[in-house]
């Protein structure tokens, strides 16, 4: 039964919701105390490197360990034979088909792209593991190849897959393809949208993958005890998906592997699966001692789990008046080598914001030679707004209509029927655009090359399971342990909640990650469920602890528990009928609970439902050198729906640095392939992140329609800030330059080329 | 007899090692022996900054705070430096370091793994005796990259407690640590090793060429920063490594006459004022190379001796005229800069021979030069092409041209038949400029790789080139400027 509860009085201030204390963690981070994927050892550690294909598509004919077996120092080497066959794993279920990521994790007939794992060695140091892996001999068939996702749905491309048959199409192929599954979005009629339309603008948009960039690279350590049960540290932003994934993979039983979630630095999406884990545990299986595996940055960007590349076509109509009467849009996203590319978020994000009539979005889930693309901060959602938000743009332009009026004109509000199904309750879309529009930022004046960009962004969010402890420690102090890895501060989130709750001070609680074995099931951190589902559960478990000392308060009054109620921190006789009792305080119960029945806590299990959805509107101005095609980001304002901040520093931490991955992907960042099907830029020197002349001192206004379905009102806030800024750039420099680009990055090559083409047709 | 185990100093003690690997970082000193873990890994090429530690160098009485990349540093070259890394900020139960302070205020830090190079960075700007402001923050901060925050509590933190005034442990025992590098930084030369794996660091020009003439097949580095990507990418083992960073004559900055003497150890950041001095453009250029932690390290002697197509600092020393002085044993001899690049990968270096020391003559009245480099990022890029142009200018017409381009060929290369079609060339008629413009697609095929097209290079060559006319002309620099725009606006 899914969790779902009442806010409280949203008139109620709240006395610590909604402060500003330090972070908890902030002491470790700044000291380097803080422990991360890399920073443990156990005794007689052994270090693990993985053997990667250096081809983009080979069958692989044999694999001969031998003589890395014989070097000195060499205690284990594994390849496919050392992982159970496909055949005997268990139905995948979940997110992620489980045969595809055992595959992914250990190439079996064939390396799908440059960098799949091949085979790995344990030895006593990295060195000698590294000499290890080049006395691996591997037999390869090098087969054609595919990297780009047009070219893989092309008739005759290089197939991946012999056994990959289109899914959704009538009837169904007898030939297989690259393209795993075609899935639709109708609502209305387009025909008679568009003909109803006084303007239309048609255009084909394509990006380039984007990595998500954490600094820390992926880090684990196993060890396998005799007695068949092991242990992993692991740095993830699910440790309970590393469990059962690995588990799964090796075959061993839930119950005989405990994994603890390191400090994790930074994930973005791109630590929600494995890549290495179960590697690392086949290795301590077989060579009896642990094992830690770190990834080279090179093979972060090879082998860990980029975002999709896409190919979007989209036309839009609109009446004279701005409205929105059709739109109609095909989205072409590659996943990698294996199915499961984020296309149907891109469909649903994409044209949430707007409440139109007629919309038909056709989507592509296709295959190619590259790693299997992981989550990276709302999957799919920014390629397919970037299309949208742009053809909304020139239909503004065409209308000579300010591009936020525009929006505001086909806003959703409370009430509108959502594109995927569901009637939106109580959202902000409108708030949020309206702050923009008022903001300083949208008055500033321009110069000469220089152009303002508007864009939207949408981002369902979500619940999920999650399991939350909390306990009532004698000196009144309070320890929460959660099971949802903190990669934005939830950790400081989750005791406001749990402070506000019990009416103690902040400082009095603490909480940490919990592994696998100290809270049943928790779901990943991801998709901005945390602050809502755990928050939720803490409000559970806070309350649950809060019954246990009610009831014991009214035991030692002698009153019935519901004549005592709880607030701010004290428990109170309900009224005059109750009796005549001194109040008494948290710390008062605390310490007295051996006398009152013993230890005290407060649980809560759930599956959160109630998320309420995301929406944003960002603001960029730039400027555009005309002579090196170089983009400046001026100003920068970020306005979201938070529904409630809890922390509200967090909140804006949150916008801040989506919106600067999301300049990133608009001007710089992509993945760059050879020829050969090769990765051209594996590495900070040639992927480009921004640095911090690249950005301005990002705005931000957090805007608050409280979430129905949260106590404290609480949307998700992690992944939207990401969505609009790939728009929100082009839209600026579209303006700055009288050219519209439709292909990311631009790059400065790209935009004076595009310069140029404009110059030579005036 | 040489010393034979490097000496630092470390938490205020003397730290000596006989083991040492020549070819051991000194992150890995830092994670695998000594334990502390609180200093990243990220990237392991120098570009990312997690792995940030300061080093402390004698300054007189003072002590010169530095920030340099630990994963690219070799262990040996922190020999008579003060050695700081995130853990030795503040002590447990003391209040923590003011950076520290600031970012935890500031909510400076989400996931943390960056945290401690943020903080070394900070550390560092925190002791330069100057009040932050932002373009200067961001000039600390370009060799850190941070992938949650968007930088803006990281700059907030910055600007609050680097405010120009230090008062910390650092600062009030700076005489004293001052004293102890004196004693620890002799007048020896160091040799840890033997004749088939050492790594040494002569103290005199003498003993280096002594040393090289032995072993020619030593790498001689200055600050690795390039030379270190060897072993952490190619992963290569470097069996004999000579470093320069000691040879006293090497880290000298001479004039004779007018001319600026650059020893080849001189680093980047030692090198800006004076080079500076000679153009502004420069410095900028200098500036926007690497990274704080890179200039630290890193010498313009090294970056010409490495001979790369896309070194940033050939292109305006040769648009200068500069020479470069070699040695072998006491044989020493002078060439032109540009005579020194022969091919790709292939400068005019006998075995045994080193790069001494750079000549750069000084600007004559009359003569106009200007510098711009074109990169993807403004800050911490590699070039994908940079132009330097030394005009000389007489009653409006150019009467004489030096040109020089990186990342147009296969080396750093002057544009001669350019240089030809300007002389004689009216300032003030755009119009005739064009053949000057073309003879640049005569001069240079340029290189086209993923960091720009040869038609990108190509165009905005031409570009730079009006852009150098423009200015030499006298139309204002702030409206013509290419690069080091956001310098000038902020």
């Amino acid at each position: 039964m899914a969790a779902v509860m009442k806010p409280r009085d949203p008139d109620v201030t709240y006395s610590q919701v909604g402060t500003r204390p330090k972070r908890p963690d902030g002491v470790d981070k700044v000291t380097g105390r803080a422990r991360y994927g890399a920073d443990v050892s156990a005794p007689g550690m052994l270090i693990g490197k993985v053997l990667r294909s250096p081809h983009a598509h080979a069958r692989i004919r044999g694999i001969d360990t031998s003589r890395a077996e014989a070097l000195e120092g060499v205690k284990a080497v594994v390849t496919r034979d050392d992982f159970p066959g496909l055949d005997e794993l268990p139905d995948g279920g979940g997110e992620e088909v489980l045969v595809d990521v055992a595959c992914n994790v250990m190439a079996r007939e064939k390396a799908l792209y440059e960098g799949h794992a091949v085979a790995a060695v344990a030895a006593t140091s990295a060195r000698i593991a590294k000499r290890a892996l080049g006395l691996i001999e591997v037999d390869y068939e090098v087969l054609p190849h595919v990297t780009d996702v047009d070219a893989a749905m092309a008739p005759g491309a290089p197939v991946l897959h012999e056994t990959m048959f289109t899914r959704g199409v009538e009837p169904a192929p007898s030939e297989p393809s690259n393209v795993a599954e075609r899935s639709e979005i109708v609502q209305g009629d387009v025909a008679e949208g568009f003909a109803q339309a006084d303007v239309i603008v048609e255009r084909d948009f394509r990006t380039e993958a984007a990595h998500q960039g954490y600094i820390e690279p992926h880090a684990c350590m196993a060890s396998m005890s005799e007695d068949g049960s092991a242990e992993m540290w692991v740095c993830t932003q699910g440790h309970y998906s590393v469990r059962d994934m690995c588990a799964q993979i090796l075959g061993l039983p839930l119950s005989r592997l405990r994994v603890t979630a390191s400090e994790i630095g930074g994930g973005f999406g791109g630590k929600t699966t494995v890549f290495i884990e179960p590697t690392a545990l086949a290795l301590s299986m077989k060579s009896g001692r642990p094992v830690k595996i770190v990834m080279d940055r090179d093979e972060v960007f090879r082998a860990s789990g980029p975002t999709s590349s896409a190919s979007i076509s989209m036309k839009i109509g609109a009446t004279r008046d701005g409205r929105i009467t059709a739109a109609e849009g095909e989205l072409r996203y590659q996943g990698g080598a294996f199915r499961g590319s984020p296309v149907p978020f891109g469909a649903e994000c994409c044209f949430a914001l707007y409440d139109t009539a007629n919309v038909h979005l056709t989507c592509y889930d296709v295959v190619v030679n590259r790693p299997k693309q992981a989550a990276y901060r709302a999957p799919g959602a920014p390629m397919a707004s970037f299309a949208v938000e742009s053809v909304l743009d020139e239909i503004a332009l065409e209308l000579d209509m300010d591009p936020i009026e525009l929006r505001l004109r086909n806003a959703v509000k409370e009430g509108s029927k959502s594109i995927y199904g569901p009637s939106f309750g109580p959202v902000g879309m409108v708030e949020t655009l309206e702050e923009a529009r008022d903001h300083e930022n949208y008055q500033a004046p321009l110069a000469a090359r220089q152009g303002r960009g508007v864009a939207t962004g949408f981002w369902p969010n979500y619940g999920g399971e999650t399991s939350v402890t909390l306990n009532v420690n004698t000196d009144g102090t309070v320890l929460l342990s959660l099971g949802t890895p903190d990669i934005g501060g939830s950790r400081a989130s989750m005791c406001l909640m749990a402070a506000e709750e019990l009416g103690v001070p902040y400082e009095r609680v603490r909480a940490i990650i919990a592994d696998t074995n100290a809270l049943s099931f928790n779901a990943t951190t991801g998709g901005s469920r945390v602050t809502h589902s755990a928050g939720m559960a803490t409000v559970q478990a806070a309350r649950n602890a809060i019954d246990n000392m009610r009831g014991r308060v009214a035991e030692m009054w002698g009153i019935d528990a519901e004549a005592v109620e709880w607030e701010d921190g004290y428990a109170r006789p309900s009224g005059s009928n109750a009796g005549d009792f001194e109040p008494m305080s948290f710390a008062e119960i605390a310490a007295l609970s051996s006398q009152t029945g013993g230890p005290i806590a407060g649980h809560a299990e759930i599956n959160a439902a109630g998320a309420g959805n995301s929406f944003g509107t960002h603001v960029v101005d730039v400027e555009v050198d005309d002579q090196t095609g170089a983009v400046s980001v001026l100003r920068y304002l970020v306005v979201q729906d938070a529904g409630r901040a809890i922390h509200p520093s967090y909140v804006e931490g949150q916008y801040q640095g989506g919106a600067a991955q999301g300049v990133g992907w608009a001007l710089n960042e992509e993945y760059i392939y050879g020829e050969d099907g090769t990765l051209q830029n594996p590495g900070f020197l040639d992927y480009r992140m921004p640095v911090a002349s690249d950005l301005p001192m990002i705005d931000t206004v957090i805007v608050e329609v409280p979430n129905p379905g949260h106590p404290y009102g609480v949307r998700g806030v992690g992944e939207t800030p990401i969505v609009p800024p790939l728009a929100a750039v082009a839209n600026a420099v579209a303006r700055a330059t009288g050219r519209r680009l439709t292909e990311l990055p631009m790059s400065p090559p790209r935009i004076l080329a595009a310069l140029s083409e404009s110059a030579e047709a005036g | 007899m040489p010393r034979t185990c490097i000496r630092f100093l470390r938490r205020g003690e003397v730290v000596e090692l006989r083991d040492v690997e020549p070819d051991e970082t000194l992150l890995e000193y830092l994670r695998l022996r000594e334990g502390s873990m609180g200093t990243k890994e990220g990237c392991a090429e120098g570009d990312c900054g997690a792995c940030t530690v300061v080093l402390g160098r004698r300054d007189g009485d003072r002590v010169r705070y530095e920030p340099v990349n630990a994963c690219i540093y070799l262990l040996g070259m922190v020999d008579g430096r003060e050695l700081v890394t995130v853990e030795d900020l503040s002590a447990p139960g003391e209040a923590l370091h003011p950076v520290q302070a600031a970012l935890i205020d500031h909510h400076g830090s989400q996931c943390g793994f960056c945290t401690p190079g943020f903080v070394m960075s900070l550390f560092a700007l925190y002791h330069q005796g100057r009040a932050a402001d932002r373009a200067g923050v961001n000039d600390w901060l370009a060799g850190n990259l941070c992938r949650c925050t968007g930088y803006r509590p990281i700059a907030d933190a910055a600007l609050a407690s680097c405010t120009g005034r230090a008062d910390d442990a650092f600062s009030r025992r700076s005489a004293r640590t001052a004293a102890a590098l004196a004693s620890v930084d002799g007048e020896d030369d160091l040799f840890v090793g033997d004749e088939e794996r050492f790594f040494a660091a002569p103290r005199s020009a003498a003993s280096l060429s002594d040393l090289y003439l032995r072993h020619p097949d030593a790498t001689l580095v200055t600050g690795a920063t390039d030379v270190a990507l060897w072993i952490t990418k190619q992963l290569r083992r470097l069996p004999r490594v000579i470093h320069l960073g000691r040879v006293r004559e090497l880290l000298r900055i001479d004039r004779e006459g007018a001319t600026l003497v650059l020893g080849a150890a001189v680093s980047y950041a030692d090198a800006e004022e004076a080079l500076g001095a000679v153009h502004p453009d420069i410095a900028e250029v200098l500036r926007r190379l690497g990274s704080k932690q890179i200039r630290a390290a890193g010498s313009v002697g090294g970056n010409v001796a490495n001979g790369s197509p896309i070194g940033d600092t050939p292109p305006p020393l040769i648009a200068l005229g500069a020479e470069l002085e070699l040695r072998r044993g006491d044989e020493v001899r002078r060439l032109a800069l540009e005579d020194f690049f022969v091919d790709y990968g292939r400068q005019d270096r006998r075995p045994g021979e080193f790069v001494s020391r750079l000549f750069v003559p000084r600007l004559e009245p009359g003569q106009h030069f200007s510098c711009h480099k074109i990169s993807k990022r403004f800050d911490q890029d590699i070039s994908a092409l940079l132009g330097a142009f030394r005009l000389s200018v007489s009653a409006g017409r150019v009467v004489d041209a030096r040109i020089a381009f990186g990342g147009m060929a296969a080396t750093p290369r002057r544009a001669l038949r350019c240089e030809a079609a300007l002389t004689g060339l009216r300032l003030r008629s755009p119009e005739a400029w064009r053949p000057a413009q073309d003879a640049l697609d005569r001069d240079f095929r340029p290189i086209d790789d993923m960091r720009a097209s040869a038609t990108y290079r190509a165009g905005v060559a031409k570009a730079l080139l009006a852009k150098a006319l423009l200015e030499a002309g006298g139309t204002p620099r702030s409206e013509t400027r290419v690069v080091g725009a956001e310098a000038e606006r902020a």
